[in-house]
């Protein structure tokens, strides 16, 4: 592994609050890490639970999904039902082994602008310390190829 | 025949005879000492149910079977059901879903001392802790004596795995996952999953892919257990049907603890509950 351990972080951003908090941020010029891919959506009610679950086993070490603040979303309630569903979502994962805190839900309005840097800024840290998420794709083959090494 | 056994008979008979259903669910002894489910339609054939403590699936599953289609005009078919108080979760949870009417169903509820898988106890029953069904027509008193765990013993493994650290977690899964063969009769035995299309067979929008690979596997386990948050009745009736033996529970009760902490709810206390995932509270400020 390199010696500096760059993240991949997969983040969905609702197309009403955050991703115009996150255009905020750049029109302000306010500098946040490269690391995230961001994902618009309309709503962070769009953001089904097994996006998140696929973009964790097909190699992102982080996930951030943000949307607009409670009482604020455009379609009146969709963030209320993203709030129950990771609120589920965030403890399964940490049962199967995927650390709670790279999976990271919050609010980010589109004035917002320094304040989703921030959050961008310290999740990115967050996860860098965590390390790389590493799922066994083959188990027999890590084996076998263990086997070869050793013999 | 035990006395159970008399109970069931007789309550089926009646219920046959006086046309108040059309079929009897049950279970029948098969061979070499086996149960099976078996629809009992004639009053003839009532005495082949039985009961004993290895029935262990979940019959409420065959209600979905005898649904009729959709914007037909066909009379719904009655049904009796021999289940036990999870199953009757289960019957609450269709019915707040929707899919099936209370009025259609007569429910022959069992007073349950648990029940074994490959005789042995199960998770499930060793920490229930409710042996009357929360609705039934006809009880069912039990033979055997009945010890309920105290409250305490609850989600004891669960508490354990939670101790352990991530990596752990994720080589335990990763070891039982590896074993999955994906023939999906987990899925097929659960009241709960009855999408026409899974999603893990969706072609359109493609989300897993049918290789035998780890991810595709943990992909499809996590995402059953997460459509059964708030809706899995802790039946079990998917680990008994696991061939390969994977503690498939566990994921579906640290989900159902996680969600009775958070909310106080437990599924199929109240048929008019709607589904937990599918309504909220303005005033929630969830700490996630």
């Amino acid at each position: 592994m390199a010696e500096t351990f760059e993240p991949k972080i997969v983040s969905f951003l609702c197309n009403w609050c955050s991703y115009a908090g996150a255009d905020l941020a750049g029109t302000s010029r306010i500098e946040y890490p490269q690391n995230i891919r961001i994902i618009r959506v309309p709503c962070s009610g769009r953001v089904d639970p097994l996006f998140v679950v696929k973009a964790f086993l097909d190699g992102a070490d982080g996930v951030m999904v943000l949307g607009c603040h409670p009482g604020d979303c455009h379609y009146q309630q969709g963030n209320y039902h993203a709030q129950r569903r990771y609120l589920v979502m965030h403890k399964l994962m940490d049962f199967i082994g995927v650390e709670s805190d790279r999976l990271y839900i919050d609010w980010v309005s589109a004035s917002e602008g320094k304040r989703f840097a921030e959050v961008v800024t310290n999740f990115t840290q967050r996860v860098r310390k965590i390390g790389p998420l590493v799922i066994i794709r083959d188990p027999h083959a890590l084996e076998v190829k263990l086997d070869e090494v050793t013999a | 025949m035990t006395k159970m056994d008399e109970g069931i008979r007789a309550a089926a008979r009646q219920l046959l005879e006086e046309s108040k259903v059309s079929a009897v669910i049950g279970y029948e002894l098969a061979d070499k000492g086996r149960v099976r489910p078996v629809v009992i339609e004639r009053t003839e054939d009532v005495d082949r149910l039985i009961w004993n403590e290895d029935c262990n699936l979940n019959l409420v599953n065959y209600l979905h079977q005898r649904k009729m289609p959709a914007g037909k005009d066909q009379p719904i078919p009655k049904t009796a059901l021999v289940i036990r108080p999870c199953d009757v979760r289960a019957v609450n949870l269709l019915i707040s879903e929707q899919q099936i009417k209370r009025e259609n169903l007569k429910i022959i509820g069992i007073q349950c001392a648990g029940t074994r898988i490959n005789k042995k106890a199960r998770i499930t029953c060793s920490f229930c802790q409710e042996r009357i069904p929360v609705d039934y027509d006809v009880l069912i008193e039990s033979d055997k004596p009945i010890e309920i765990p105290t409250e305490s013993d609850g989600f004891a493994d669960i508490q354990e795995m939670e101790h352990w650290t991530a990596e752990e977690r994720l080589a335990y899964w990763t070891e039982e996952f590896d074993r999955c063969i994906r023939c999906y009769a987990c899925r097929q035995a659960c009241p709960g999953c009855y999408c026409f299309e899974c999603v893990a067979e969706q072609v359109d929008s493609h989300w897993t892919s049918i290789a035998m690979k780890v991810p595709e596997k943990m992909f499809f386990h996590v995402m059953r257990a997460y459509h059964l948050a708030g809706r899995c009745v802790l039946c079990g009736a998917c680990e008994a049907a696991c061939p390969m033996n994977i503690p498939l529970s566990k994921l579906n009760r640290k989900v159902a603890r996680d969600i009775l902490e958070s909310f106080g709810y437990k599924t199929g206390d109240d048929p008019k509950h709607a589904p937990l995932l599918a309504c909220f509270d303005p005033n929630e400020r969830l700490h996630i």
